[in-house]
This record gives structure tokens, C-alpha cells and sequence, in this order.
């Protein structure tokens, strides 16, 4: 019988989200899926209340295509990356 | 006899050699004279300009390693000898694509900077050099690109794009680039941009990472489709205050160059619905797909509420400078002056100095006698530097007659953040720590390096 896992997707932090999470990349395991964009960010916030400053700021971007926050629905399977991009300004 | 007619013939080469050498250097003299830079500081008319109807032979030899490219070819350069770009910012983005536009042979560049060179802008902006400190960034630039290319028409604008002369200036151009440092000018260039048709090159660059992406091209989307609020001013970081790797704009500089010379040579450009992501630490680069133009955008949508250019200093709620904004959180016996601290130090009066800058930051310079305790450290309560600065209280507490409140002053780069860690502190006094009187040292260490102290260094 074949085993139902639920999907492990890797995030990206870049810019101010590397600084508020202090990270570069983390393992997200067990995400639901599907599961709405909305859900998604959300499951991130819990994860690193910090985000919270990009809130309505952030792109999403999931398998290298923005996804817009709200009710998208996604499908995620192992191995998805899901990158968090806040604007940069510098220059 | 024969060595008469030796001799000279040698002399008269001689003086023909001499007679080429003059009539080289006077030739180049006439050139340079013939195009002389005139900085404008305001927007005037220009004159329209028309591609060459053929090459040369000069341009022949001079861009022949890149007529040789078939997705160029004679036609492309042609194309180019027509177009037009406008520079916003001649910094770290602006510099590398001024430079590579000039030399490709793009007709006309505009460079617009309302800054000076200074020492801490060589690092990464590379055509201004160190004599040009001082000087006005657009014509330091625009000089050192007539030096590499002298066919090319340099505009050198040396003012701040506002939203009076915004849509004359970009109205003028074929293509616009923005290697601008600060979120209003970003917004303004973007709505410029979306009123008058033309497609926007963006780059931006801090510390180890980069973006790019190119807007209103194509069906794709603009800046505010992706980003239709601006983030709170307290949330942005600037090159000043951050730091940036000078070879990370230099590389995005670059992209942006490439991009340019694609939509002006008449290729098009592969970034117009993506938004490539450079992380130079870690060496990856991610392009991301992008939607296309949004509906419901507020400028370029299918029924915009921005139909003219907006204040985007209120908009954005932030200056349009990428200097650092000067808080004011405390009351004014909350803050001493440099002065009074340095009188405080003479009379040894005791008292905890306590520098709330990052680590890498206290590496470059700090006063002998200071506590180092990062901001960040104490607004996430560390407990070992929480600790630490207890204890620093309890001894002082010890050295001093009767019950006083310990003195803490804090100091920081420039006054912002130790004005925040005060107010942290406050909360603290009396509960996580003993009591305590905080003070915040206005101006921070670069007040001490100017009032002070000249020896100590400014960064």
C-alpha cells in the first residue's frame, strides 16, 4: 500500500526576510496540501512570527512562479521550494 | 657625402614623426572641444534623435567584436546609434551600465544625479575617480564616458527627479533605467514611466544580493503590480546603513546593461515578465515567472487611480535620499549632547557606556571604554547580554556612595538606534535590570568624530 506523507518544501529567505528569520533557507516539513496561498503565508508567519513586518510587501514565489497571497490554490510536492522576496531599494 | 644625405633624411623623418604626433594631438583637442559637457540642472527640450543611416568605418572597427554576433549584427547597431536611455542614479547600478551602454555605442545617454562623489562611493561606483570627489556624480560620469566613447551624446542631469519634472525628462527617452537608492523615487520612476509608454530596466542591489527585473514592457507587469504598497519607511535598509559589496550593484549593473542593449538594439528582452533574484553569497540565482500586468493595478491597471504623478515622499513616507533619516523618539532629558558626555568622561564621572552597534560595526572603531551590546540583542532580551550588563550595573552600583541610579549612556553610529535602545532600557530599569538612569548620546560616534574627537573615523 503506498504511504501518505504530506510534502516537505524547502523556503528561501532573501533580503529583509534572511534578516528577520536569521536564515537563508529552512525545511518546512508535513505542509498540507493543497493548501490556498493565504494558508501558505500563514503557515510561514506561525513558523517566523517576524515576517509579519513584510506583511502585504512580500512576493511569494512557489516552484520559481509568483503566486499571489490569497486563494490560490497550490498543490506542493516534495522537494518544492517556496521563496519569500521582499523588495529591495538599494543601489 | 652619403652620410650627409643619411643624416638628413633621418632628421626629416624625425620632424614628419614630430608633424603627425602634433596634428594627432590637435585633432583629439577639437574633438574634445566639440563636445563639451554641459551639466543641466533643469529639463530642457532635446533635440530629436535619428539613427545613422550607415556605419563607418571607424564604428566598423570600433564594434566589430560585436557586429560579428548575428542577434546584433549591422541592423542592431543601428539601432543603437537611435536610442536613448535615461540613467536614473549614477551609483553602483548606474556606473557599470552607464559604462557598458557607452561602449556598446548607444546614441544618447541621460545621467541624472542630484549627489556628489564622496570617498565612501568609490568602492563600488566606478567611473567616478578620486579627483572627482566633490564633484557632481552625473558629470563625473558622463565625463568618463565621453573618455571611453566619445560618439555617444552624454546628457548629464544634475538634479533630483521630482514629480514636477519627472514625465518631461522621461517622456524624452526611449528606455528608462532605475539604479536609483531610495523607494519614492522608485515609485515615482515606475508611474513616469507607466504614463508615458516606456519600458522601465530596474535593478537594485544590498549588501550581498541583487534584483532585476524589467516593467511595462510587453504586457508584464509594473512595480506597483508587484509591490502596490511601499513598505514602512523603518523597514528599509539603505547601502549607509547596511553596507553593499561593490561588485554586487557592478553585477547587476551589468544585467541591466544587457537588457537595455537587447530592447535598443530591437531584440527583446527575456526579463519582461520575470524577476531574477542574485543572492551573492550563497552564488544562486533564482528567476522567478511573474504574472502579467495586473487589472486592478492602481497605475497601469484597466482603471487607474493614479492618472498623474503623485507626492511619493508622502506616499512612501520617507525621504527621496538614501541618507539615513534622523529619528526623534526621546524627550530632550532623555539625550545628551557629545559635549556634555565628553565633560562627564573628563570629570571621571562613573557611568556605563554602552554601544548598541552590531559586532562588525564595533570592529571598525569604538570608543576604549565602551560595553558592547547590540541593539537586536536587547530588544530579543538575550540572557548572557542581559546578564552582562547587569552585572556592569551591580559593580557600579558598589563603586558609587549612597543609593544613585547607575548613568547608562547609550551611544550608536548616528543617534537613531540608541534612541530605540533607551526606550528598551527604560522598560527594563527596575525590572529585568536594577534601576538605572538612560541617556542617549545624540549624533552618536560620528557627532563625537566631528565635535570631539577629528582623529576618530567616520564611516
Amino acid at each position: 500500500m503506498e504511504k501518505l506523507s504530506l510534502p516537505q518544501v524547502t523556503v528561501l529567505y532573501f533580503a529583509r526576510s534572511a534578516e528577520l528569520t536569521g536564515l537563508r533557507e529552512e525545511e518546512l516539513v508535513a505542509v498540507p496540501t493543497p493548501i490556498s496561498s493565504g494558508d501558505l503565508w500563514a503557515l510561514l508567519l506561525r513558523k517566523q512570527p517576524r515576517l509579519v513586518a513584510l506583511q502585504s510587501r512580500v512576493i511569494l514565489a512557489v516552484r520559481r512562479q509568483y503566486v499571489a497571497i490569497g486563494n490560490q490554490r497550490l498543490s506542493l510536492q516534495d522537494g518544492d521550494e517556496v521563496a519569500v522576496v521582499p523588495p529591495l531599494s538599494g543601489g | 657625402m652619403a652620410q650627409e644625405v643619411c643624416s638628413l633624411k633621418a632628421q626629416l623623418e624625425e620632424k614628419e614623426k614630430e608633424i603627425a604626433h602634433l596634428k594627432n594631438k590637435l585633432a583629439l583637442l577639437e574633438k574634445s572641444n566639440a563636445s563639451v559637457l554641459e551639466v543641466q540642472d533643469k529639463v530642457t527640450p532635446l533635440n530629436p534623435l535619428t539613427a545613422k543611416p550607415a556605419l563607418s568605418n571607424e564604428d566598423i572597427m570600433r564594434y566589430s567584436r560585436q557586429l560579428l554576433l548575428p542577434e546584433l549584427g549591422v541592423k542592431g547597431q543601428l539601432n543603437l546609434s537611435g536610442a536613448s536611455v535615461l540613467i536614473v542614479g549614477c551609483g553602483g547600478l548606474g556606473c557599470p551600465l552607464a559604462q557598458y551602454l557607452a561602449a556598446a555605442g548607444v546614441g544618447r545617454l541621460g545621467l541624472l544625479d542630484y549627489d556628489e562623489v564622496e570617498l565612501s562611493n568609490l568602492h563600488r561606483q566606478v567611473l567616478h575617480g578620486e579627483e572627482n570627489q566633490g564633484q557632481a556624480k552625473a558629470l563625473s560620469a558622463a565625463r568618463a564616458v565621453k573618455r571611453l566613447n566619445s560618439t555617444v551624446e552624454c546628457i548629464p542631469y544634475h538634479l533630483q527627479l521630482s514629480p514636477k519634472n519627472a514625465l518631461q525628462l522621461i517622456q524624452q527617452y526611449d528606455i528608462v533605467a532605475d539604479c536609483s537608492d531610495n523607494v519614492p523615487t522608485r515609485y515615482l520612476v515606475n508611474d513616469a514611466c507607466v504614463l508615458s509608454g516606456k519600458p522601465l530596466v530596474s535593478a537594485s542591489a544590498l549588501r550581498m544580493e541583487g534584483q532585476l527585473t524589467v516593467y511595462n514592457y510587453c504586457g508584464g507587469p509594473c512595480y506597483r503590480c508587484l509591490y502596490p504598497l511601499p513598505p514602512p519607511p523603518e523597514t528599509v535598509t539603505n547601502c549607509s546603513d547596511g553596507g553593499v559589496l561593490g561588485v554586487v550593484p557592478g553585477i547587476m549593473g551589468c544585467f541591466q546593461a544587457l537588457e537595455v542593449l537587447k530592447i535598443a538594439s530591437g531584440q527583446a528582452s527575456s526579463c519582461g515578465q520575470q524577476l531574477l533574484m542574485f543572492d551573492a553569497q550563497g552564488f544562486r540565482f533564482r528567476p522567478i515567472r511573474l504574472r502579467p500586468k495586473q487589472a486592478d493595478c492602481a497605475v497601469c491597471g484597466e482603471s487607474p487611480s493614479v492618472t498623474q504623478l503623485i507626492d511619493y515622499e508622502a506616499f512612501c513616507g520617507s525621504a527621496a535620499t538614501d541618507k539615513c533619516r534622523k529619528l526623534n523618539l526621546l524627550s530632550k532629558d532623555q539625550r545628551i549632547t557629545v559635549q556634555e558626555y565628553k565633560s562627564v568622561v573628563d570629570n571621571s564621572g562613573l557611568h556605563i557606556l554602552l554601544d548598541v552597534r552590531p559586532l562588525v560595526e564595533v570592529d571598525i572603531c569604538h570608543l576604549p571604554f565602551s560595553l558592547n551590546i547590540p541593539l537586536s540583542s536587547l530588544e530579543q532580551r538575550k540572557s548572557e547580554d542581559i546578564q552582562l550588563l547587569q552585572q556592569r550595573i551591580v559593580q557600579l552600583k558598589q563603586q558609587m556612595a549612597g543609593d544613585c541610579q547607575p548613568p547608562v549612556y547609550v551611544i550608536c553610529k548616528l543617534g537613531n538606534d540608541s534612541q530605540k535602545a533607551v526606550q528598551v532600557l527604560e522598560k527594563m530599569s527596575g525590572s529585568e535590570l536594577d534601576n538605572i538612569t538612560v541617556k542617549d548620546i545624540c549624533g552618536g560616534l560620528m557627532a563625537w568624530a566631528t565635535k570631539i574627537d577629528t582623529r576618530f573615523p567616520q564611516y
